[in-house]
């Protein structure tokens, strides 16, 4: 036994339609982009209960985070999770808009374990706090470093660099 | 008159016994790295001297110019003392093996028990030295390390007491003696060599026993703190072990200096001939170590402790049994004896693989993947 | 706080160590280095070790031998590759991916040039498509030698024959991808629509040739440690990694496949040609550092099948699309794709966000290593350090990707 992949078999259309009826008020913007995505829209404050329902899903579950991006575009941010399900072989790309002013979101990692360090990732370098995340620190940058680098409003200062 | 030359005579016997260790170090660095280099497809050192042979002397200078410098917070008399006593051992050894005919330090007539005592110091100077560096590194790889050569010990003394049986004498000229006419005890109880040989290698924390100093887990254990000279002094040591410990090997078991021409050349009533086959019998075994050294990936200390107490204590106590029965009752012990030791090898070499891989896939179905 | 492993300031990862050891141990003390003794210690492997593969840090909180916990600290390879994409025009970043899993560089460029092409609508050509997949695949195997051979050095002193003779035969690869390409290891040969040069002439008899000695090689290497009965020992069993964490943790490439989930992309989401190739996905069953081992040697032996395939099929043509030059600056129309390829470590994916204009908006790397660490401090507590050494030896992690 054990997991299987692709046991499901579906078409995209079927599966869009499918998940966008299970998810009819939360999920909007729902498209299919070829071959095997399905891209939605969500908002923040309904994370949490769409991620937990969509990981227990039966049948379809997304049971696997593949990565979790965070992208600046000016006037917002947004926090793009992209999960995948065993049983379809199917991806889902969930965008998720964050304010700038205030940037945060719920963490998803007691759902899936490998969110850990993306949401680390996205904190040190685009400054989206991720509430009830375990350990929020950085993780690729020096721990005192001041400022978000992939932000596009990013001055880096010069106490970043104290030995040049 | 008589008391000067007595005492110029020891100095004399001490400054070889030494020079001895420090040539065969050096000697075993550069013959070590040259072996390790053409067995993995490389040259080796060779543009210092004939083909490398400065080698070993350019990287004696070396360290011996180093900054000598000790971290501030170590025990500064006990740091000093571990390198300095670490030799002891490698050189009072010499003081029982013949090299020729006739030509031995002091026949003393307890000779094996001399051995095994002497080989035993490492583990103090090992010991102090890791505890006076005060550095958890170092502690754990000296604790290693005792707990090792104490318990590997044990085997080597089980299959010193076969030999010492077989011959009727603790000293190492009836030892010798006894193999006289390529009569060597290798060819009549070679599983006690394997269990002797086992249990050496792993008192020179050499080859697949080398915990104690393993670089990729705990970078250089126990002389993690020692640098210039004073690590000089336990690394030649470590090397000068390989030869003396070949050497105990040699006489015990394959005849010591015996070989074809003995008599040929005779220089002061020393015969000269036998101390070559004596030290290319050496080599030979030097050789074996480094060889075995590359092939085997270091044991972990539980199986390490697991394969000296579980493994080779009972073999060597039942080879003690068996032996000691043999020599007692046996119409011609030899042939029995031949006959004793070479089945139990093979049964032993036959069956440790088959028998360790069943174990590990009955371990290894117990864990559970789909869970 | 007396632990003298500490420099002057303690940083987050050891404030973080000793604070767990103080929430669980009943005292209530932080450290435990009252003089020497040997509780619960924290020990730094690294950034400089001779067994952390690249610069790698592990604070390692021991009993004893035993290891209670793990924290991994990467950052110390981090050159900010997803800022420079933003300044940089589509065709300039190509050399950029190569080096992040720089030991297959091959696969990273693919994986990067795979998105661009699909966001602006590129074809490549045939030839280009073939070739491609033979660079791949000559690099997975060279790849996996790396990683097998530093595996064993880890086990060392058997390492230090295993890694020369694997290195020795990597040797033969890497000339035969500098023939074609110009470089070792930074290849830079991928463009958009194709790859910048063609095989010179001579490169498909050299490649065949190679490709004949090799599984007399192959059955060295097996042969030298699999009839090692203290090299079993060390590997049977240890490190196991269960399916439900595979699907947890989103671990893929021979790790997954080592604890049987037969997640391949070249079979779960075929690109390029590998729809038309016969190959076979090399499971395990027990996902224990033997298994990791065994699966990467089955690995190469795949790959050499796919290769003698796709020199067989190797169609003429142009190795460009577009009639003399690659193109220069593209502009692909505004949108956000996701694509991704099989790396020797796992799924090696990008996300580009583009705007329209020449520079990418945002480009986000999917590193299979730095998703594979996650799972260290479950997978390596509770066993002797020695054999944490092992385990992370076999999990194959390169620091250049996990950084980036």
């Amino acid at each position: 036994m054990g997991i299987e992949i692709g046991s499901v078999k579906l078409s995209m259309d079927e599966l869009a339609t499918r998940v966008a009826q299970e998810f009819a008020g939360e999920l909007t913007n729902v498209s299919v982009q070829e071959p095997d995505t399905i891209v939605a829209r969500l908002e923040r404050s309904e994370l949490r209960q769409v991620a937990r329902r969509l990981h227990d899903l039966a049948e379809i579950a997304y049971d696997s985070l593949n990565w979790i991006a965070a992208v600046d575009y000016r006037t917002h941010l947004e926090s793009v999770y992209h999960l995948y399900s065993y049983a379809t072989n199917t991806y889902l790309e969930l965008h998720v808009e964050v304010p700038r002013a205030k940037a945060a979101v719920e963490t998803v990692c007691d759902i899936w374990p490998a969110a850990d360090w993306h949401e680390r990732e996205a904190w040190d370098l685009m400054g989206i706090r991720y509430e009830g995340h375990p350990d929020l620190r950085r993780i690729l940058l020096k721990d005192d470093w001041i400022g978000h680098p992939l932000r596009k409003d990013y001055v880096d200062l010069a106490e970043n660099h104290p030995h040049v | 008159m008589h008391i000067f030359l007595a005492i110029l005579r020891c100095v004399v016997a001490i400054v070889i016994a030494y020079m001895v260790v420090f040539v065969a170090a050096l000697v075993n660095i550069l013959f070590e790295r040259r072996t390790l280099a053409f067995m993995t497809d490389r040259l080796g050192p060779n543009r210092t001297g004939w083909q490398g042979a400065l080698q070993s002397v350019a990287d004696a200078f070396k360290m011996m110019g180093k900054e000598d410098f000790a971290p501030a917070q170590v025990d500064k008399v006990v740091f000093t003392l571990a390198p300095i006593m670490v030799m002891i051992g490698a050189v009072s050894v010499q003081l029982v093996i013949p090299y020729t005919k006739g030509w031995v330090g002091q026949n003393l007539n307890v000779g094996l028990i001399y051995i095994i005592a002497v080989t035993g110091f490492t583990v103090l100077s090992i010991l102090i030295g890791g505890w006076a560096s005060h550095n958890k590194y170092a502690l754990v790889g000296a604790l290693r390390a005792a707990a090792q050569i104490v318990s590997y010990e044990i085997p080597m003394i089980l299959a010193v007491l076969v030999v010492a049986m077989a011959v009727g004498s603790l000293s190492l000229n009836a030892v010798v003696a006894l193999q006289a006419g390529y009569k060597w005890l290798a060819f009549y109880m070679p599983f006690t060599l394997l269990i002797f040989y086992v249990a050496s290698i792993a008192e020179l924390n050499r080859g697949p026993f080398d915990l104690p100093e393993a670089e990729s887990e705990l970078v250089s254990g126990y002389n993690v703190e020692y640098s210039g000279m004073r690590f000089g002094m336990f690394f030649l040591n470590e090397y000068a072990g390989l030869t003396i410990m070949s050497m105990v090997v040699v006489t015990l078991f394959f005849g010591g200096w015996q070989g074809p021409w003995a008599d040929a050349l005779v220089i002061h009533r020393v015969a000269v001939v036998p101390i070559a086959w004596f030290l290319i019998k050496t080599y030979i075994l030097v050789f074996l170590l480094v060889w075995v050294r590359l092939s085997l990936p270091r044991l972990q200390v539980d199986q390490l402790m697991g394969f000296a107490w579980k493994i080779l204590i009972p073999l060597g106590l039942v080879n003690i049994a068996a032996s000691g029965a043999i020599l007692l009752w046996a119409p011609h012990w030899r042939l029995v004896m031949a006959i004793y030791s070479w089945a139990a090898l093979v049964v032993f070499v036959g069956l440790f693989d088959p028998v360790l891989r069943w174990r590990l896939n009955q371990q290894r179905k117990k864990v559970a993947v789909l869970a | 706080m007396s632990d003298e492993f500490v420099t002057t300031v303690p940083d987050a990862a050891l404030e973080l160590a000793l604070s767990r050891i103080a929430s669980s141990t009943a005292a209530g003390e932080g450290s435990d280095m009252q003089g020497l003794r040997l509780d619960e210690v924290v020990v730094n492997m690294g950034p400089q070790h001779p067994s952390t593969h690249g610069v790698l840090r592990l604070v390692v909180t021991l009993d004893g031998e035993m290891v209670k916990d793990v924290i991994p600290v990467i950052g110390y390879l981090h050159r900010c590759k997803e800022k420079l994409a933003e300044k940089r025009t589509y065709y300039q970043y190509i050399p950029i991916p190569d080096r992040t899993e720089y030991v297959a560089g091959m696969n990273c460029e693919w994986g990067y040039v795979m998105t661009v092409e699909k966001l602006a609508g590129i074809r490549p050509t045939r030839r280009a498509e073939v070739i491609r997949v033979i660079m791949a695949e000559l690099n997975r195997i060279a790849s996996h030698l790396v990683a097998v051979g530093t595996f064993t050095a880890d086990l060392a002193p058997l390492g230090t024959a295993m890694v020369f003779y694997m290195f020795r035969d990597r040797e033969q690869i890497l000339d035969l991808l500098e023939s074609a390409s110009g470089a070792r290891m930074m290849f830079n040969y991928f463009r958009f629509g194709g790859v910048r040069y063609d095989l010179p002439d001579g490169w498909v008899e050299k490649c065949r040739e190679f490709l004949d000695g090799f599984p007399k090689m192959v059955q060295e290497y097996e042969s030298l440690v699999e009839t090692n009965a203290i090299f079993l020992q060390r590997c049977l069993g240890k490190g196991v990694i269960s399916q439900q964490d595979v699907v947890d943790y989103a671990i893929t490439g021979p790790n997954a496949r080592a604890s049987g989930v037969a997640h391949d992309l070249r079979r779960t989401r075929p690109y390029s040609v590998y729809p038309e190739l016969d190959f076979d996905l090399c499971l395990g069953q027990h996902g224990d550092v033997y298994d990791r081992y065994k699966v990467r040697i089955e690995e190469m032996k795949q790959s050499r099948a796919i290769i003698l395939q796709c020199l067989d099929m190797l169609p003429k043509g142009p190795v460009q699309v577009g009639s003399l030059k690659p193109p220069y600056v593209i502009t692909p129309p505004p949108g956000a794709v996701y694509t991704a390829q099989e790396n020797p470590r796992g799924e090696y994916g990008t996300y580009i966000v583009s705007d329209g204009s020449r520079y990418p908006y945002r480009l986000k790397y999917r590193d299979p290593c730095f998703i594979n660490l996650q799972i260290f401090p479950k997978l390596l507590s509770g066993n002797k350090i020695a054999d944490a050494v092992a385990i992370s030896g076999s999990m194959d992690l390169v620091l250049g990707g996990i950084d980036r």
